[in-house]
């Protein structure tokens, strides 16, 4: 991966200052994100206090014990991580940002670290190493890349994903993390996104509307069917922003006819914990669980949503009952097995324009899901192509980890953190770029306006809506509008659904 | 000098030996333990040992990583690896010693590869030392042990090097001895207390990174009742 690092016009754009010096002055912390007022006195003590209360009931601590007696500093990751090669600051190297939480759990949790501090009376955690980790924590995406880069093993990103979590029981996390996550657990509408009920149900009969004039088929939004197969769970957002991905996926669940559902009691994949606390993370995950339930579901359904899919897939089982807990798949899961099967069929070749696919980090890292959406995009596309690097080795979208829903940071994110996928993308030269994640989306949309790429971002469902063959019994008549009664037009089927 | 010698080499040796097995024991037994109760802890139990064991495998035998990135680098470090375990392991002279402490011992490299491997050795090191002193990002992220250890396990194949082949007077051939055992030794004393720890633990870490990742069921009550935030607004 090779990125020329920003000159100093970028530079000055990308950190430009863009709170209130009073703000900064009130809340003794210069970070960009915004913060919403906290206890500022002895913050070092009640770091150290809620990572104490941490470390004793979590399983960080192992973790933490074993990365510190190997770590080598070679440097290697810094050849890996995007931020760093767009910033060339050595403090953006990961393993110098681990080391920030490294050296407090070093001096205050280990016994040698703290005989020796005390003999030499070094190593106290001072208010301004607090600053320089809720500066440096908020720069990482989370992404995971220098972890499979370092040799000897470190797990950057569990240290980023710590440090961020002590933070926040201190008070530090982003504003419009916290501020939608509030309204997910204790708002009225129990979403981030504040989607009331009946807002959610006039925008899928809207859907339903717009599908039946486009493809003349009956698709259905299937709302609170108790005992269905699948629960879905997509980010929130999608049903304000992305219509027509919700469309593919209704469009495949009425071809293979499997009964699936979304329930008005709660209807939001996204879970931020996954970006700033372990205690939010499982307060969240357990909503899906007590909705299905609620509605006899047999399996959990995450829509096009990396960080969606990551944090149900892998915490439900861990707070909601382990082997017993709900299976979790992704939206590209389903959609593939039922191409597989033989119980969607895709017209080849639909999508004529060059495409390009971008793996979500919380999905292609663990090898999680690679090949079915790739699969799936060369059986409809005239002429798909590859990012390099791609697959587990992808480079992130640069919003990672929750930053993209910090929109005051836009310019670090379109010219820092997305530098890298932006030489990707324009390396590609493709026309669509396939990016099937909420996050991944909404970032890759202000990277390529910031960055003038002419390439439209959309999601896998939104192709695949446009080549879904249904079934010639499900194709119904248009029903002939009132000026149109006297000389109906016959709908030319394969016509519109190429539109 | 003889007296002293033959303290080195005898319960000195035996002493540094022991502390070197004991101690990396010690922190791979703690560090077994450790897995063990976060595991008996977590709420997920799945463990995806196809992918876990492929990466570990990745970086023991780094050959795809390699020629990825930094590579001269990479491979500087690689082949100091094999140069540090192969030599004093399989060195004739060391493998005797063995064999009449311990009655039996095992196969030895030619002289000839040995004098290849210690040099070879020695100029990796010396390279990896420049490559951290000449590397910005090294530099960025260097302790004094970082700048330390690849100077210090260098000593015993320089003056093994020594004692092999420059035997111009007895005194110099015993000092270079001594430097030989007593740096190989303290090098024995450090192995379990600094970072060349990873020679034991490396091989666990991405179990241990996995495993990390499992977090216990129901921590949200017990986190926020230590911190006094029980029922707490979010």
């Amino acid at each position: 991966m090779k990125t020329t690092p920003i000159n100093d016009e970028q530079r000055a754009k990308a950190f430009a200052p863009n709170k209130k010096p009073e703000v900064m002055e009130r809340q003794n912390l210069t970070v960009r994100y915004h913060v919403e007022d906290f206890e500022v006195e002895d913050r070092p003590r009640r770091f150290l206090e809620a990572f104490a209360a941490i470390l004793r009931h979590s399983n960080y601590r192992f973790a933490l014990d074993h990365f510190i007696r190997l770590s080598a500093k070679c440097s290697r990751c810094a050849t890996q991580c995007q931020v760093y090669l767009a910033t060339n600051d050595p403090d953006d190297i990961p393993c110098k940002r681990s080391e920030l939480l490294l050296s407090v759990y070093r001096r205050h949790f280990t016994m040698a670290g703290s005989i020796r501090g005390r003999i030499f009376g070094t190593g106290h955690l001072t208010d301004e190493a607090l600053q320089e980790m809720a500066e440096s924590f908020w720069n990482c995406t989370a992404c995971r890349r220098c972890t499979m880069e370092c040799p000897v093993g470190i797990d950057h990103a569990l240290i980023t994903h710590l440090g961020r979590y002590i933070l926040s029981e201190i008070g530090i996390a982003p504003r419009a993390l916290v501020v939608s996550t509030r309204e997910q657990l204790e708002g009225k509408t129990g979403n981030t996104s504040a989607v009331p009920v009946p807002a959610l149900v006039d925008t899928l009969e809207f859907l339903e509307e717009d599908m039946k004039e486009e493809l003349h088929v009956d698709i259905k939004f299937p709302v609170d069917v108790e005992n269905a197969e699948y629960v879905f769970f997509p980010a929130v957002s999608d049903f304000l922003m992305e219509a027509e991905t919700l469309m593919g996926i209704a469009a495949v669940f009425t071809a293979t006819g499997d009964s699936w559902t979304t329930g008005t009691g709660y209807f939001d994949g996204i879970n931020y914990g996954l970006f700033y606390s372990d205690r939010i993370l499982e307060r969240v995950v357990t909503k899906i669980d007590v909705e299905t339930k609620r509605l006899n579901g047999k399996k959990v359904l995450i829509g096009e949503c990396g960080h969606a899919s990551r944090s149900a897939k892998y915490f439900l089982p861990a707070h909601c009952g382990g082997k017993d807990a709900f299976p979790v798949i992704n939206i590209m899961e389903y959609t593939y097995g039922a191409w597989k099967a033989g119980k969607l069929k895709l017209r080849p070749n639909a999508i004529a324009e060059r495409v390009t696919y971008h793996d979500p980090c919380n999905i292609a890292r663990q090898k999680w899901i690679l090949e079915q959406p790739r699969e799936l995009l060369k059986a409809i596309c005239a002429d798909y192509v590859e990012m390099t690097p791609n697959r587990e080795d992808n480079i992130c979208c640069g919003g990672g980890g929750g930053t993209v829903s910090i929109d005051e940071i836009r310019p670090y994110r379109t010219t820092v953190g997305g530098l890298a996928k932006a030489d990707q993308i324009r390396a590609t030269g493709a026309k669509y770029c396939v990016a099937p994640c909420a996050n991944c989306k909404k970032q890759l949309r202000e990277l390529v306006e910031d960055q003038g790429i002419d390439c439209e971002i959309v999601g896998l469902h939104d192709l695949l809506y446009k080549a879904i063959e249904f079934d010639p019994s499900m194709i119904v008549e248009p029903e002939p509008e009132e000026d149109e009664a006297v000389e109906p037009v016959k709908p030319d089927v394969a016509g519109s659904a190429d539109e | 000098m003889d007296a002293l010698l033959e303290f080195a080499t005898g319960p000195l040796f035996r002493l540094t030996f022991a502390i070197m097995i004991l101690g990396l024991a010690r922190i791979l037994i703690l560090d077994l333990y450790g897995m063990w109760e976060a595991y008996r802890k977590a709420g997920d139990k799945t463990i995806p040992w196809g992918l876990t064991i492929s990466r570990t495998l990745e970086w023991i035998f780094p050959v795809k990583r390699v020629i990825n990135h930094r590579p001269i680098y990479s491979i500087v470090a690689i082949l100091f690896h094999i140069g540090l375990l192969i030599t004093p392991t399989f060195l004739f002279a060391h493998v005797e010693l063995w064999r009449s402490g311990l009655g039996f011992g095992w196969w030895t490299i030619s002289p000839m590869l040995a004098e290849i491997l210690t040099i070879a050795t020695i100029a990796l090191g010396l390279l990896l030392f420049l490559g951290r002193v000449g590397s910005r990002n090294a530099r960025a992220l260097s302790r004094k042990q970082d700048y330390l250890w690849p100077l210090v396990l260098i000593v015993p194949f320089i003056t093994g090097f020594v004692c092999a082949n420059l035997t111009v007077s007895p005194n110099l051939y015993q000092l270079s001895m001594l430097v030989h055992v007593f740096s190989a030794e303290l090098i024995f004393v450090l192995v379990p207390f600094t970072k060349i720890a990873h020679c034991v633990l490396m091989p666990l870490s991405q179990l241990v990174s996995t495993i990390a990742w499992k977090f216990p069921a129901h921590v949200d009550e017990d986190v926020a009742t230590t911190l006094n935030k029980k029922g707490a607004p979010v």
